[in-house]
């Protein structure tokens, strides 16, 4: 999902409670705007979320008898250029240069780690994350049941027929 | 008839002159309240980061609780994102502080100076609630209708609403700025009673800030 024109997100597990967290974070970025006349760095809005991760107790209003039940992927480019953070639910999170999350993710992970490098150029890296995705799927890949989007500066979500670009390299 | 102001303007004028490479803003020294001088040694310049310096006329009391207040929120920023605040940011910062106190504002008009994200010299004029804009320079304060006619001759900026845009910032020198300076605020001195005693001049460029001080008249 987007949260900012330079920040988009993936989220894994609950993904109920993973919309109240876009949500947070589409409001801080759009907050950070409106204060500062200026995009908010990936590693803060980050850091906001994951505040919100642990504050799901606090206050008396709308607290949540549990915590959040969702990791999320955090794909942005900001000045120091193209980042990803995963985010928990305990509300640490780590920079990566690849992740995978949810119940394929061990064996796409160990997958990314072998075939990651710092210069792939943008198709490489879509050939890639489809692939990986693609060993860890029980059925067939079609632009209908995966979605891919990319922040190359800016968010962008592809169409079905993109996405089926994607699949015929594959 | 004598009825209390929470308000008192204690005078004085300030300027500020964007380069292509520096930013130039300066300040008479004066501070004072009705006909008498309070003194003759105060600055109306804080300096907010490396690359931004807010001047400001009006209400002492006012200007000093807006600088503060910026300050705070600018270390704030600081400790959460790891980096200091650019000066558009701080322009931007300055409007919603300023409009928080839409319905009691404070008594201060601001001019800000300093270096874009790009290096460029950039000034931010604003009034009492925080409405502001980007321009090649701006004057505020008592003598400000004695100056901006002689800038607006001297300098005549393009107009921010110009499509395609145009450089605001001023052709002109450093130095040939710095001496427009004191021209004009030497002129603002003999007209306006508030202005006088020494201005200060504050030069921001890529090597950093830069002040003097000059005297003025002081009568």
């Amino acid at each position: 999902m987007e949260i900012d024109s330079h920040i988009g997100c993936a989220m894994s597990g609950l993904t109920a409670d993973a919309r109240t967290l876009v949500e947070h974070a589409r409001v801080e970025t759009q907050n950070h705007r409106f204060s500062y006349n200026e995009p908010m760095k990936v590693e803060s809005m980050t850091q906001a979320l994951c505040d919100l991760a642990l504050r799901f107790g606090e206050g008396d209003d709308e607290s949540m008898s549990r915590p959040f039940g969702v990791s999320l992927l955090i794909a942005g480019h900001d000045e120091n250029g193209p980042c990803l953070y995963h985010t928990d639910p305990s509300g640490t999170f780590w920079q990566c240069n690849g992740k995978a999350i949810g119940s394929g993710s061990e064996g796409a992970d160990t997958s990314l780690q072998e075939h990651y490098s710092k210069d792939m150029t943008l198709e490489e890296a879509e050939t890639l994350a489809l692939s990986t995705l693609k060993q860890v799927m029980e059925e067939k890949v079609t632009p209908n049941n995966v979605d891919i989007a990319k922040v190359a500066p800016t968010y962008h979500l592809y169409s079905p027929s993109e996405v089926e670009a994607v699949i015929a390299r594959l | 008839m004598a009825y209390w102001s929470p308000y008192d303007n204690n005078g004085g004028t300030c300027v500020a002159i964007a380069g292509s490479e520096y930013c130039v803003i300066a300040a008479d020294t004066r501070l004072s309240t009705g006909y008498s001088i309070l003194t003759r040694e105060h600055t109306k310049m804080c300096q907010l980061s490396d690359k931004c310096v807010l001047a400001s006329s009006g209400f002492q009391a006012d200007i000093r609780a807006l600088q503060k207040n910026l300050d705070a929120r600018h270390q704030i920023y600081q400790h959460q994102h790891n980096k200091k605040m650019s000066c558009p940011a701080m322009a931007q910062l300055l409007s919603n502080t300023l409009y928080y106190k839409r319905f009691f504002p404070y008594y201060a008009f601001n001019v800000l100076g300093g270096l874009d994200n790009e290096g460029k010299g950039c000034v931010f004029t604003y009034d009492a609630v925080g409405s502001y804009e980007r321009v090649g320079y701006s004057s505020q304060g008592t003598g400000q209708q004695l100056l901006m006619p002689v800038l607006d001759n001297q300098l005549q900026s393009a107009s921010p609403l110009l499509l395609p845009s145009k450089e605001s910032a001023t052709p002109l020198s450093e130095s040939e700025a710095v001496d427009l300076i004191m021209d004009i605020f030497a002129s603002a001195t003999e007209r306006d009673i508030y202005t006088g005693d020494a201005v200060e001049i504050v030069v921001v460029n890529a090597d950093g800030i830069r002040r003097e001080v000059a005297d003025l008249r002081k009568d």
